[in-house]
């Protein structure tokens, strides 16, 4: 068979629009060879890129801990003054070192990747990830409530960056290094590297591209080896045994996933809220936000909840281990969720994914704890519902729900517990999107004046397909085993100007009227369609086929057969530039109606 | 540049790696000084303060086995079983042979009095991996197994337990006496004498082994045996007031015995005609006290009928000579001691040592043959 289906597999052996027909082979081949290297060196550069990070993040949790336990003592306690004062001192130092040295490193770090991805071309100045470090480890090092994921994610990308620059790599690679370093810092502060691809795809990158894909794995798996060569290969939380006895405690985990949700969508509306009032302040308070956040965070500490300082990993493991009662577990949910926003909306560096969790976490357990309070035949512990609460969350607030799922199985590595996650990151998922229709990365950063593709907008797109704009054939459709005569006679009765001509065994020609005519005029009479045409056949569609893939061909020819895919001979309809253009004018105006 | 890139990796590499390893080594210091600082805590008595230290050690060596046990030990200590539980439950599931974990998750469940799940803990321990002085571990978990049983009245598991045991005690007196007095918390009375027989023989003088047989012997109606026990015992612990009861009962039931062996005509007529007359003083003062008119046979009473019963008998006692007489009149005597302790409550004295002898006259028949065993 000779397809020239676009995405046929032969289609991939089509010599690349730039390289003409007339092109020598050498000269392509040589074209084709430099291209695979090119190709091989990124993938080679994707595994250095997971490297450094690994290393990267290796030290930032190393300056993390180091800071901890320098500033607030081996183990903060409640009532304890350093824990009541030092996050509002370091707050100020922070602030100083945000406004004057590092004013790229507000914020988490997650949307500064996206915008140097779509905005900067990929680049991310050195200088941001050196700031990065030093201001995120300060930060929650002193116990504010936030996480070193993000920052990590940022440092990563920044990383990739300035090797790319350094490698005078195009624009375009350029670009492509961001999201790879992203992957890569962000799977090593996680010791997951599957979540972080996704997230990375999810968040990042917006769409599912599989140019980059490769890399991404690959770097993302380099860092992560890295990670495990030097703190062990232990996951983030000791997971208790975890068990589903019956599907009918489903609906325990749905009500999870709905307080899931919205605790959630409070969390984000909390966020977006006092973020826009507090940027609207004047500016001199940039000094003083993040000091009077830290002061806030330190009294809740000081008061008896030091849980919620710093990412609490360990708490989220305690959680897991029926350390807390249901009660204690949604006062910390409600604490941290007051301690993050306070700690994020005033500008302070550090990410969102630990407090997520954390929240997650302790309101999992609360919920599960009360369930079983009122059901005690329910099977699942108190780690169970912990550990889905915070796939819940992270679904739910982040509205990255392929990565909290996987997260959870990762963090796991149970994955009998694949159900019940599912079942709640999706109730939590619908919550929030029915309740807070813009994601919080979306949110943040149109409050930062910019305007960044989301997957979950791309998701919601209604794509156009080649059937949605093909027509019936308005002449008949002529066979290569007809005589030119024979055909001729058959256009007569049309009004058409161009026909189809179904080839054998297989493929498509098209024949003009007036073709048909001077042929017979030149004696060609009796020859048949398949003989007496050129040899150069029609590329075609299937009916499923994107409408915009439909573009590239309709300007080359004036129709183009949309045949079935069981059968390629069967006609479905025919497309041309005039049909894809009204297409896309009659979308137009009902989107603007 | 690769050429670059690869040195460069390398030499971060390096870099990292030393601080990684300074920094692991400052953590495990700090871990093993919040340990301590815990195990202090928990030996002064302030099982909260340990928990925390043993809680903050975990932060900085999250995996130690030994940190994480002594959390959940002193979470247990503390009542808070269900977070001991799951801590137990995460070391068991890495180290399910270990049998300090499995001691520590028995000791949990026996505190929950979840049979069981404390026989399926205990017995991993006793047959688990333990990481020093195997042997004393694995004979404390099968004694403290069987402490518990016996708490829960659970005496045919308890038996099971012991039985097992003692065939695995190494030849120390200081076991083999602590298994017999099991076997005699278990009332598990034959086991528990051929324990403590056990002991004498590594120890003839063992004043509690002497006592313990002696009240063994006393329980399987074997009087001789336990009267010549209890006198050993008597002259080595005199304060040993317990002894010393059992010992003047057991005397009396052997005086008062007329089936003890070797025994002439005239003085089984004799300790029958005495018991016969104690009975019936009994049967007279038991109906006195509880208002009972002997008289009248419709009295909701069998003391009416047994004092009836006696009467005739006494006319028959002139013709004790006859096996049957005397086996009759001492049937008659030990129903109406049975009957009178029901209605008039335990009794004392030579009433006591023949409700015994009711109760077990086959082990009366049995104390000659144990004489010798004794005597031994």
């Amino acid at each position: 068979m000779n397809h020239t289906s676009p995405l046929s597999p032969e289609s991939s052996s089509v010599a690349p629009p730039h390289v003409s027909a007339a092109t020598p082979r050498r000269v392509r081949r040589f074209s084709m060879t430099a291209t695979s290297r090119e190709e091989q060196f990124f993938l080679l550069l994707a595994m250095f890129i997971g490297l450094f990070s690994g290393l990267a993040v290796v030290c930032f949790r190393l300056a993390i801990d180091w800071t901890r336990i320098g500033l607030l003592g081996p183990a903060p306690q409640a009532h304890n003054l350093r824990v009541l004062f030092v996050p509002a001192l370091v707050g100020l130092l922070v602030a100083v070192l945000v406004v004057h040295v590092f004013p790229q490193v507000r914020g988490s770090g997650v949307n500064q990747t996206k915008a140097a991805l779509y905005i900067f071309n990929g680049y991310i100045p050195f200088r941001t990830a050196i700031g990065k470090f030093i201001t995120a480890a300060l930060a929650i090092g002193s116990g504010y409530s936030l996480g070193p994921e993000d920052p990590s994610l940022q440092i990563g990308a920044s990383l990739a960056s300035a090797l790319g620059r350094r490698m005078e790599f195009s624009r375009e690679k350029l670009r492509l290094l961001a999201p790879v370093g992203a992957a890569a810092g962000l799977a090593a502060a996680f010791n997951a590297p599957i979540s972080a691809v996704l997230f990375v795809i999810e968040e990042v990158i917006g769409r599912w591209s599989a140019g980059i894909l490769g890399s991404v794995v690959l770097s993302a798996i380099s860092s992560v080896v890295v990670v495990r060569w030097f703190l062990g290969a232990q996951p983030l939380f000791r997971i208790p045994s975890l068990t589903v006895a019956r599907p009918t405690e489903l609906i325990a985990y749905a009500v999870l996933g709905l307080i899931g949700g919205i605790a959630a969508v409070i969390f984000a509306k909390s966020i977006a809220y006092f973020r826009s009032r507090l940027r609207s302040w004047p500016k001199w308070t940039q000094y003083l936000q993040p000091s009077l956040a830290g002061l806030a965070i330190g009294l809740i500490g000081y008061l008896g909840a030091p849980q919620v300082l710093g990412a609490g990993y360990q708490y989220m493991d305690q959680a897991m281990h029926d350390q807390f009662t249901w009660k204690m577990l949604a006062i910390l949910a409600g604490l941290k969720i007051v301690a993050t926003t306070l700690s994020f909306v005033t500008g302070t560096p550090g990410g969102m994914f630990a407090p997520t969790l954390f929240i997650g976490a302790m309101l999992g357990g609360a919920v599960g704890g009360v369930e079983r309070l009122f059901y005690p035949h329910l099977t699942g512990s108190t780690g169970t519902y912990a550990l889905v609460g915070m796939g819940v969350l992270f679904a739910g607030f982040l509205r990255a729900p392929m990565t909290s799922v996987f997260m959870v199985l990762e963090v796991s590595g149970n994955y009998s517990i694949i159900v019940p996650v599912i079942v709640a990151n999706a109730v939590a998922y619908v919550i929030s999107r029915s309740l807070q229709p813009t994601p919080i990365f979306d949110l943040l950063t149109r409050q930062d004046g910019l305007d960044l593709p989301s997957l979950e907008q791309q998701r919601e797109e209604n794509i156009l397909r080649v059937e949605d704009a093909m027509q019936p054939p308005t002449g008949p459709v002529l066979n290569a085993d007809e005589t030119v005569r024979e055909a001729n006679e058959s256009v007569q009765q049309s009004a058409a100007d161009v026909f189809l001509v179904r080839l054998s065994p297989t493929g498509w020609s098209s024949v003009t009227r007036d073709l048909l005519k001077r042929l017979v005029s030149e004696g060609k009479g009796e020859m048949t369609l398949g003989s007496a045409l050129p040899t150069e056949r029609l590329p075609y569609l299937h009916p499923d086929y994107p409408l915009e893939m439909a573009l590239r061909y309709v300007y080359q020819t004036p129709l183009v057969p949309v045949v079935s895919r069981a059968d390629f001979r069967k006609l479905e309809g025919v497309i041309s530039s005039e049909a894809v253009l009204n297409k896309y004018r009659v979308v137009s105006r009902e989107d603007e109606s | 540049m690769i050429a670059s890139l690869a040195i460069l990796a390398v030499l971060a590499f390096l870099f990292v790696n030393r601080l990684v390893n300074r920094f692991g080594e400052q953590e495990k210091a700090l871990a093993r000084h919040l340990y301590e600082q815990g195990l202090a805590e928990q030996n002064a008595g302030r099982p909260e303060g340990a928990i925390e230290d043993f809680r903050a050690a975990l932060t900085y060596s999250r995996d130690n086995f030994q940190y994480q046990l002594s959390l959940a030990r002193a979470l247990r200590d503390t009542g808070r079983t269900d977070e001991a539980e799951t801590y137990l439950i995460s070391l068991w599931e890495h180290s399910p042979q270990d049998g300090a974990v499995n001691l520590a998750l028995g000791r949990l469940a026996a505190r929950q009095r979840l049979l069981d799940k404390t026989l399926q803990y205990y017995h991993n321990a006793i047959y688990g991996v333990w990481a020093s002085d195997a042997d004393t571990n694995r004979l404390n978990a099968w004694f403290e197994l069987i402490e518990f049983l016996l708490r829960q009245h659970a005496y045919p598991q308890a038996q099971a337990e012991l039985i097992t045991l003692a065939a695995e005690l190494p030849p120390h007196p200081d076991l083999h006496l602590r298994a017999a007095d099991l076997f005699a918390r278990a009332q598990d009375y034959d086991h528990a004498l051929v324990e403590y027989q056990r002991v004498l023989r590594f120890d003839r003088g063992n004043a509690a082994a002497l006592a313990g047989a002696g009240e063994a012997a006393f329980s399987l109606g074997r009087y001789r045996a336990a009267q010549r026990y209890l006198q050993s015992a008597a002259r080595l612990s005199p304060g040993d007031t317990q002894a010393s009861q059992l010992l003047q009962t057991s005397n009396l039931i052997l005086d008062a015995d007329p089936f003890s062996h070797r025994l002439s005509s005239t003085e089984r007529n004799r300790r029958i005609r005495a018991a016969f007359s104690q009975a019936g003083e009994r049967l007279d003062s038991c109906a006195q006290s509880k208002a009972i008119d002997l008289k009248t046979e419709s009295a909701p009473s069998d003391l009416p009928a047994l004092r009836e019963r006696w009467g005739e008998m006494k006319t028959k006692l002139k013709r004790l000579s006859e096996d049957d007489t005397a086996d009759a009149a001492m049937d008659l005597v030990f129903e109406i001691e049975q009957e009178t302790s029901k209605e008039c409550g335990a009794p004392s004295g030579l009433d006591q040592a023949l409700l015994l002898l009711a109760q077990n006259r086959a082990g009366t028949d049995r104390a000659g043959t144990d004489r010798s065993g004794a005597e031994r």
